[in-house]
């Protein structure tokens, strides 16, 4: 990305690469931030699944630290990947916090009244949408460069 | 933005209003989405403090549509970036009034009284999405003529 910002052959390239190289800055901050929270939260339980916000920082930092270093085919496949993961894995963690909260609260989620019950549970839902709404501004950087 | 992108001259500028218009569109999905997640949350409180993510969520959606079919009116690209700015500003004032009121008794900003604040019942980070948004809409519209 650095490579890219300071070779840009004219104004408009420039101002691609200075738009991708924040919106990646955003996605890294996002990863440390989140990973911060969790650690803070103690979301680190004896479930696997709630190892996983953990993991997804510890991957998804450096792999989106290594993007502004080289973004060629050997790093951006991987971050693309992960990113991918990352949008996937935000949606999962937020249905299953709405289908713990609505198990703890003994509603269905499928009657808007357990939804309303569930969504106001201890588990945040939104919360969990975050690693999405990363996975997706990473997916959109990375899929709008080309190799050439 | 959607004009700006079906009208694209070249690679560059196509990837460029593809960038800005999907960042704009998760702006708006952030505007709809937060709002009824407080509401279902009950932040419609009784202090003042905690209707503002309502109130800003109204020019925020407005401005975020126009911005997305009309960005070259300069009253909407005020108003935009007027919004965004606000949007800034109440995030990251959110996120350190979270922190104090989640403090129990006085505040003190000793490492791991700071963090035990952090994790208390008001959600930190979900105030700084406000800033996050701003600072998205801010950057999709950055030298956008």
């Amino acid at each position: 990305m650095i490579e890219a910002l300071i070779r840009a052959k004219d104004e408009q390239d420039r101002l691609l690469e200075l738009v991708r190289s924040s919106f990646l800055l955003l996605c890294a901050v996002g990863f440390v931030f989140y990973g911060l929270e969790h650690w803070v939260l103690k979301h680190y339980l004896e479930s696997w699944q709630s190892k996983i916000p953990l993991f997804l920082s510890l991957v998804g930092f450096p792999l989106t630290a290594a993007m502004f270093l080289h973004r060629g085919p050997l790093v951006r496949y991987p971050f693309l990947l992960w990113m991918g993961v990352s949008l996937l894995a935000g949606m999962m963690g937020a249905f299953f916090h709405l289908q713990w909260n609505a198990q703890d609260a003994e509603v269905t989620i499928w009657s808007l009244s357990g939804f309303r019950e569930a969504f106001d549970g201890a588990r945040p839902v939104l919360a969990a949408l975050a690693h999405t709404h990363i996975g997706a501004v990473g997916l959109i950087v990375g899929l709008t460069i080309n190799d050439k | 933005m959607i004009k700006a992108f079906t009208n694209a001259p070249d690679p560059t500028t196509r990837a460029l209003e593809f960038i800005r218009l999907f960042m704009l569109l998760l702006v708006l999905v952030g505007w709809v989405m937060y709002p009824l997640e407080l509401l279902i949350l009950g932040h419609w409180a009784k202090s003042w403090q905690s209707w503002l993510p309502f109130l800003l969520a109204v020019p925020g959606v407005i401005s975020t549509a126009l911005i997305i079919l009309d960005r070259k009116t300069p009253w909407i690209r005020i108003f935009f970036i007027t919004t965004m700015w606000v949007s800034v500003f109440v995030g990251a004032f959110g996120a350190y009034f979270h922190i104090v009121w989640n403090f129990d008794d006085e505040v003190s900003w000793e490492f791991d009284k700071a963090m035990e604040a952090v994790a208390g019942a008001r959600p930190v980070l979900a105030a700084l999405a406000f800033t996050h948004m701003g600072i998205t809409g801010l950057l999709s519209v950055y030298r956008a003529n």
